[in-house]
This record gives C-alpha cells, structure tokens and sequence, in this order.
C-alpha cells in the first residue's frame, strides 16, 4: 500500500516538473538584440519577417521530430505546427523563403545555434549553456 | 567499346553527382537550387452531355523551380510547368514558363518581382498551381488550370505579370498587407493579321493589385485588375458591318478574400466579378465564389467541404445577331488530405457538379437549353522533390 501510496506520489512530481518545464528561445550571441517579443517570434517562424534589425539574415532552426518542448513552443506562438509547415512549403515553392534546419536533438540545436551568426532556435532552459544567448524564457 | 561504355557511365556518374551536389534546397546562397513538385491523380467522371463516363490516370502536374539567391538582396527564380500528362509527341498537355524572375528585397515593407511572375489576386491566386499546399485536387474552378478547355480561368483571374511591388506594413498584430502589378493584357496584337505573339502588346497593359489585412488568424483583402482582351474576337460574324469588332474589350476584375482559423477549423472564401463591354454590342459578366470549411482532424490530417458557383452571362448584339447566353455551374465538394511526410501529400476529393445553360437566339427565334448533372471521384499523391 505504502509502496503504491509512493510510487503515485512521485508519479505525479514527475507530472508537476513535466508540465512547468520551461523554454527557452536562444540565438546565436551575434544577434543584435536581447529580447524577443511573442509576435516577433511568430514572425520570424512564419517567414513574414527575414532579418534582424541589423539586416543580417535570420537563419531558423528547428527540432525534426515531435516532443513536449516543439509542442509547447507552438503552442505558445499561437500556431500548429502542421500550419507552420504549410507555410514554409507555400513560401518555398513560391520562391518567398527557405524552411528552417531541422535538427534531431537539443544538443545539435545548441552547438548549431552557437556557430550559425543570426540562428534562433529554442530548447529547454535546462539544458541551455552559455555558448548561446537566451532572448526569452516560455515559462 | 568496353572503355567507351567505361567513359559513358563515368560521364553520367559525374553529371549525377554534380546534379546532386547542387539540388539541397538548404540555406546556401552561393549554390544554384532545384526542386519542384508533381501531382499524379487518378479520376473517375460520371457521364456528362459532352462525354462517357471515363476514368484516367493523369500527371496532373510538375513543376520544376531553379533559385539563385544572387545576394542577400536579390533573387532569380525560374518555373517550368508540365500540365495533363504533357507529350509533344501525342499533342498532350501543356508546357508552360510560368515564372521568370528577378526579385530584390528591402525588407518586409517593400520587394519588387522583375519578370513573368504570377500576380496577387485575392488569396489563392499565386498559390493555384503549387498542389502541394493546397488539400484540393480539383481547385476551385477559377483557378483549376487543368479545366482550361471549358472554364475561362483565364478570364476570371490574371495569371501573368511582368512587374509587382509587394510587402506588408506591420502594426503591432495587425499587417496591412499591399501587392500593386504591371503586364500584358491577354490576346492582342497591334497588327490583326500577325496572329498571336503573346508579346507586342505596348498599348494595352494590365494593371491590378490587392490590398489586405492580417490580425491574429484573420486575413483578409480585396483585389482588382483592368486589362484589355481579343477573347470575343472569334465572335466576329459573316456579314459583321467593318466598325463593329470585338477587339480590345476592356475587362475589369474585382475580388475580396476572407480566411480565418479557429481553434481546428479553418474557413476560406472569394468572390470574383469580372465585367467587359464593349459599346452596346457585346457584354459579357461573370461571378465566381468559393466557400470552404476545413477541420483538422490530426496533425497532417485534414477534412474539408466546398461549394463554387460559377455563372456567366453574355449578350451579343450586333446588326446580324442579338443573342443571349447564360450558364451557372455549382460543384460541392468534400475531401481529405494526410501530409505523410513533409514532401509527400495523399489526397482523396468527391465533386458533384451540376451546370445549367441557356442560348437565346433572339433574331432566329432559338432557344438552346443544356442541363448537366455529373460526378468526379479523384484521388491524388502530391510529392514535393
């Protein structure tokens, strides 16, 4: 019973950390700004938006396959990412844009966004180190 | 002969290679990228006055792009495309340069297109072509290229142009977006007799252009254009009096888009009007309006139903005809699309179309009247390479 009584209980701390794992949106330290609003971000993910205000070429990298952290991000910047998806096919195919680099894993995404002048990308704050710069935190 | 075969097959490596080596439609602006996309259907039509019942195969479409990112300012982009299974040695089909461009970007506010290019025209215009974005596989009659033969798409939305200021203004959340566009109207030729060149056109210019809004999941816009168009030229009757022709008729299009997005279901619509009239002798008003509910079932999974209507109404009246002719067409349609991969659509549509035409011959005392009821079962791979 007690043993049952435990395992539910960090069962459910396990849900708790899960659910309030915290994102965070980096970019390479070029980048000539240190914040970054919400329509800022979706802006640049849709491809309406191509450069930093320094005219540099934002370079969007993005995670290949489906986790927690893709799925929250989404849903933070208000779009599927499905959508997001059409649209850069839309862009592409109409000459507009090129998609994001995909990138399998956070380590990738990190060691990518640290040597890529203009890349911005996102990961979890946990495993953020200092070769990137972090503009905002999706708490 | 063993050495020739040796060179020739290291010949073809090489070529391969090089192909290969510069087809990554990754972000390298140094390199030339080629890549398209093709829609293969299959589609199976119930009888219809003007034909059987019949089922095919069809390459519906490819299109093959080359993009040179010059500098970080101006890129060239060239699109070539092969419609209905094109063969010029069956006389199948179309091959067709749909784009040639030269384009420099500013910044978001303002880009300018040199060369063919497609124009912005309510929402789906630019995109018509590119299926593998669209759930379609039969588009909504304005803009289904492939039924060419039987809708005037050309005539309902403009599909060239040779110069086109575009951007947007950000305010906030609000986008005001703005496209304004230059070209060649459709079908003229200073000389009558040099037939078609699709190029000596200096004194009749298409002009167009939309202006729209974006806030949130809400876009919206309307469109115009003004051109001048031979397409009633073979209208010209025996015994037609010399001062009446059908040359140069001004036609001018107007349309207004709307789509929005909630939560899983997305809605999409457009109304089209285009007027041409020349004197009192010839008229010609066509409406055309699309209305379509989508929901996402899945991620990559999508559903939608459809309703078009398309009417024309023509009236002829000249010294030795005074005619009338009228037709509507509407098409409900449901179907669905499921993104496999990021490059490979599959897609499955049903079509009921329903059309109805009337031709009064006013100084002949005839009446013509045609009533037409079918169905189009379609499915469809989309892949983008």
């Amino acid at each position: 019973m007690k043993v049952k009584l435990l395992a539910t209980i960090i069962f459910l701390l396990f849900l708790v950390i899960h659910s309030n794992a915290q994102i965070a949106v980096i970019a390479n330290k070029s980048v000539p700004v240190d914040t970054i609003s919400k329509v800022e971000l979706l802006d640049f993910y849709i491809g309406d938006i191509k450069e930093w205000n320094d005219n540099r070429p934002v370079v969007l990298v993005d995670f290949s396959t489906a986790t927690d952290t893709k799925s929250n991000f989404y849903k933070f910047i208000g779009r599927r990412s499905s959508r997001i998806k059409s649209i850069w096919i839309k862009k592409m195919l109409s000459g507009e844009g090129d998609p994001p680099i995909f990138l399998e894993n956070t380590d990738e995404m990190i060691r990518k966004i640290a040597k890529t002048p203009g890349a911005i990308g996102y990961a979890d704050l946990k495993e953020i180190n200092k070769t990137v710069k972090v503009l905002l935190v999706i708490k | 002969m063993r050495i020739q075969n040796v060179f020739k097959q290291f010949g073809i490596l090489l070529i391969l290679s090089f192909l290969f080596a510069k087809t990554s439609p990754a972000q390298d602006s140094n390199q030339i990228k080629i890549f398209g996309y093709f829609q293969n259907t299959l589609q199976a039509w119930s009888k219809y006055t003007h034909a059987p019942a019949h089922s095919t195969f069809n390459t519906q479409q490819l299109n093959i792009f080359f993009q040179k990112d010059l500098n970080r300012s101006w890129t060239a982009f060239i699109n070539i495309e092969f419609l209905n299974n094109f063969s010029s040695q069956k006389h199948w089909g179309s091959l067709n340069l749909e784009e040639v461009w030269v384009r420099y970007h500013y910044d978001y506010n303002f880009n300018l297109k040199l060369g063919l290019l497609t124009p912005v025209f309510n929402n789906l215009n630019e995109i018509k072509n590119k299926t593998p974005v669209l759930p379609y596989i039969i588009r909504p009659l304005s803009y289904e290229t492939s039924f060419n033969e039987f809708i005037p798409v050309e005539v309902l939305t403009p599909t060239q142009a040779y110069a086109q200021a575009y951007g947007f203004i950000r305010l906030n959340s609000l986008k005001l977006d703005y496209a304004f566009y230059v070209g060649n109207s459709p079908n003229i030729n200073d000389k009558q007799g040099n037939g078609q060149t699709g190029t000596d056109t200096t004194f009749a210019f298409l002009y167009g252009g939309r202006v729209g809004m974006r806030f949130n999941r809400l876009k919206m816009g309307v469109s115009g254009s003004y051109d001048k168009d031979d397409l009633f030229q073979g209208e010209a009757l025996v015994n037609m009096p010399d001062n009446v022709n059908f040359r140069q008729i001004p036609k001018t299009r107007i349309g207004a888009d709307l789509s929005y997005d909630y939560d899983d279901f997305s809605f999409e619509g457009e109304l089209i009007n285009v007027d041409m009239e020349k004197n009192s002798s010839l008229s010609a008003d066509l409406n055309f309006y699309y209305a379509t509910l989508g929901y996402h079932i899945a991620d990559g999974l999508f559903s939608y139903a459809t309703y078009w209507f398309l009417e024309e109404d023509l009236t002829l009246n000249v010294p030795v005809a005074y005619e009338k002719e009228y037709e509507e067409i509407s098409v409900y349609s449901f179907g669905l699309s499921q993104r496999l991969l990021d490059e490979l659509v599959l897609k499955v549509q049903f079509a009921r179309v329903e059309s109805d035409q009337t031709v009064n011959i006013f100084n002949e005392n005839l009446v013509f009247k045609n009533h037409d009821n079918f169905n189009i079962f379609a499915l469809a791979v989309s892949v983008i390479f």
